[in-house]
């Protein structure tokens, strides 16, 4: 026999015997095991920043039920892309408010600044055993931010078999979300006016509500291996359009935005109207989603592995890979980690829409039904590698330190050099501290 | 069935008693008498009970059903089956050299202090009636082919000692130390921080010549001082390895280990015995106290 440490493995395999909750605490007493997170987010190129405070608590009710608790912060600030492309020329938007105007230099991407939220989630899991072998867990949870409340609900039935060697579980989620942004519900296809001449909307508000429906088996392969595979539908059913993204109208003859000489409709002086209107998403979405994870444990290090298919009828198709190696470091550990993300654009994802041959030069009428250009319904790639480092402290707590490094790639087609939705690169810092209570 | 005393010491209650073939002892920091006999009557009848569910010495419990089932499946109870579990996760972590099934191996080992050391063939006729990965252990069945047995002797008795603290956990939150045989663990910590002082059996010796300062947590030792044999100058050990059939050379006489669990602590004192002279560098590995000699 190798000389090796084994400690880890056996003070588990002794506190199975002993059936023990862990060697070092005593029974008696429930704890609540706490885990505190800070995440810093940012983009390049002065888009968005996020600081993210979030807490979890859970613990033990009694031998067959326990809660779970979430609260998460999320500050974002920064600015986000508008829809519009880059051209050639200055481009001048109003704000959601309808009241200011910001303008794009030529070749800049359009950045709407004025972009800043807080968001406050809060969720709950409680867990109760039915019998020796199935319990559910049902659970809830609530955010708000500025111009948006989300509601949700859901219920996880799970059973083992086989010597508690399989289980089965199924799930049912519903969500309901209400959107009420500054300015109001943009009119789909009217355009953006300028500051100060109005806005077209349809409504102050708008909701929308999403359902999903999860079966999926897990299995233990063996003493080192488990396997998960997960399949499940859901459908949003409302508004799902971007309130703030806007598609730019191009005249074909010179490629630029819209002008009088094209158009009577995009003649700003006289109308007021921006060459820019608001975008159209299906206000139905079906998706599909099959995900495979598999944890395998080496003599001391773990390899973490999952992988997702996703497929909607929007036409957008994912496929992410996830890997994470952990590494032990006699105590402490280094956790490499490597993310592949892959999509397709969604079937109404265009550059922009054509005066003339999308939209009637006269009365400004879009043809077609749908059209965004938000990059996230681009085709695209995305790759992050992180590294987590993580040491034991006193009592049972721990301390961690991630980092990871974001990098998309849009390929939005082939559109004229200069107006390309830009790349995106992004880092992530987290710091991490889990504890017993 | 062997006498049980209680007697009152300085700053505490002593009881004593026999079972699994060791002196048993507890210690208690209770005023109370009433309590310390509850906790005494507690901590005898669980050492009792593991011992006559688990000794392979009696002919009517499950290890015993198990050995003499002539190639049949036997189902066990969850408690048998949490024991064989743990067995085959040692066999695993030890690279085979925990072996539950390599007791056969006495049959031709007999450590009396003689030179009668056995030769290769007597110990190949019984090496193939070793090897746990020839048993099938499945669903809380357990098959062993004929001539095959198991023996849970070399747990039991750090097991017994964190059952009965669990047990004494639920009477009294005072502080209790189980020690049987040398193998010991508390129920938690005194009063005003004192410690436990308990006496260390080393080898070559009667008496206890060193003791251990226990504020929490278990400690276990394994070697014999008078389990080897002598032959032409060099001394075979008792420790035996399960793969080889020898006796494991340079293995130390004697080997302690501080750890959270009693179990967990004789584990490692066990497995550091099979290491033979790397022993102390194992240990040291683990990161745990301990004391080789």
């Amino acid at each position: 026999m190798q000389l090796k440490n084994i400690k880890k493995k056996m003070s588990l395999a002794t506190c199975v015997l002993l059936q023990a909750a862990s060697p070092s605490v005593q029974a008696e007493e429930a704890e609540w095991d706490v885990d505190t997170a800070i995440l810093f987010y940012s983009e390049s190129d002065g888009r968005v920043n996020a600081v993210e405070p979030a807490i979890y608590a859970g613990r033990e009710l009694d031998d067959d039920s326990r809660i779970d608790l979430r609260l998460i912060v999320d500050v974002l600030t920064g600015a986000s892309p508008n829809g519009a492309h880059a051209a050639p020329v200055a481009q001048t938007f109003t704000t959601p408010s309808g009241k200011s105007s910001y303008t794009a230099k030529a070749g800049e991407t359009p950045l709407d600044d004025t972009f800043l939220d807080t968001r406050v989630a809060f969720g709950a899991d409680w867990q109760v055993g039915l019998d020796r072998l199935s319990r559910i867990t049902w659970g809830g949870n609530i955010s708000k931010e500025y111009d948006y409340l989300s509601l949700g609900a859901s219920a996880t039935y799970a059973r083992d078999f086989n010597d508690r060697n399989t289980t089965l579980t199924t799930a049912f989620a519903f969500n309901n979300d209400i959107i009420d942004p500054e300015g109001g519900i943009p009119s789909i296809f009217q355009p953006m006016r300028t500051a100060g001449s109005g806005i077209n909307r349809e409504g102050a508000d708008d909701d929308k509500s999403i359902t999903d429906f999860m079966v999926g088996v897990t299995q233990v392969i063996s003493r080192e291996t488990i396997m998960q595979l997960n399949l499940s539908f859901g459908q949003t059913d409302g508004y799902q359009n971007d309130p703030f993204k806007i598609v730019t109208i191009i005249d074909p003859a010179t490629g630029l935005p819209a002008t009088a000489s094209g158009s009577s409709f995009f003649d700003t002086a006289t109308t007021g109207n921006l060459p820019y209107v608001y975008e159209s998403r299906p206000d139905t979405r079906d998706r599909t989603v099959l995900f495979f994870k598999t944890v395998h444990h080496l003599d001391e290090d773990v390899i973490n592995f999952s992988y997702r298919y996703y497929d909607d009828d929007w036409g957008i198709k994912s496929n992410t890979f996830d890997l994470r190696y952990r590494y032990e470091l006699g105590g402490s550990y280094l956790q490499p980690h490597l993310r592949l993300y892959t999509q397709e654009a969604a079937d109404f994802y265009t550059h922009n829409l054509a005066l003339g041959i999308d939209v009637d030069p006269t009365s400004g009428a879009v043809s077609q039904d749908y059209a965004s250009n938000d990059y996230r319904l681009a085709k695209s790639e995305t790759v992050t590698v992180g590294l987590k480092y993580g040491v034991p402290l006193a009592n049972n707590s721990e301390f961690s330190i991630r980092g990871e490094v974001i990098t998309q790639t849009v390929d939005d087609g082939s559109v004229p050099e200069g107006e390309e939705a830009p790349d995106l690169d992004a880092f992530i810092l987290q710091f991490n501290y889990s504890l017993i209570w | 069935m062997s006498e049980i005393s209680l007697s009152k010491e300085s700053d505490c209650w002593r009881g004593n008693f026999t079972a699994m073939a060791s002196p048993c002892e507890v210690l208690m920091e209770i005023d109370d008498e009433d309590l310390a006999n509850r906790v005494m009557e507690t901590v005898v009848d669980e050492a009792r009970r593991i011992e006559a569910k688990f000794s392979r010495y009696l002919d009517d419990n499950i290890v015993s059903r198990i050995n003499l089932a002539k190639g049949r499946p036997v189902a066990v109870d969850d408690e048998t089956a949490r024991l064989i579990d743990f067995a085959d996760q040692l066999y695993q972590m030890s690279d085979g050299l925990f072996d539950i099934t390599s007791g056969v191996l006495r049959r031709v080992w007999r450590f009396d202090g003689s030179d009668r050391v056995p030769n290769q063939d007597e110990i190949r006729k019984v090496l193939d009636l070793v090897g746990w990965h020839k048993v099938n252990w499945q669903n809380n069945r357990i098959k062993l082919d004929q001539g095959m047995e198991i023996d849970l002797g070399g747990l039991g008795k750090e097991y017994a000692v964190d059952c009965c603290v669990t047990l004494v956990r639920e009477l009294t939150d005072q502080s209790v130390l189980i020690n049987f045989g040398g193998d010991l663990a508390t129920s938690c910590e005194r009063r005003g921080g004192n410690c436990w002082s308990v006496g260390r059996l080393v080898t070559g010796s009667d008496q206890s010549v060193a003791l251990f300062q226990l504020y929490t947590g278990a400690i276990a030792t394994s070697g014999d001082a008078n389990r080897y044999l002598l032959k032409n100058g060099v001394r075979y050990s008792h420790v035996l390895n399960p793969k080889t059939g020898w006796s494991v050379p340079d293995a130390p006489h004697t080997i302690s280990v501080a750890a959270s669990t009693c179990t967990e602590a004789g584990m490692f004192s066990t497995l550091a015995m099979l290491q033979g002279h790397q022993a102390r560098e194992f240990l040291s590995l683990q990161g745990l106290k301990h004391w080789v000699d």
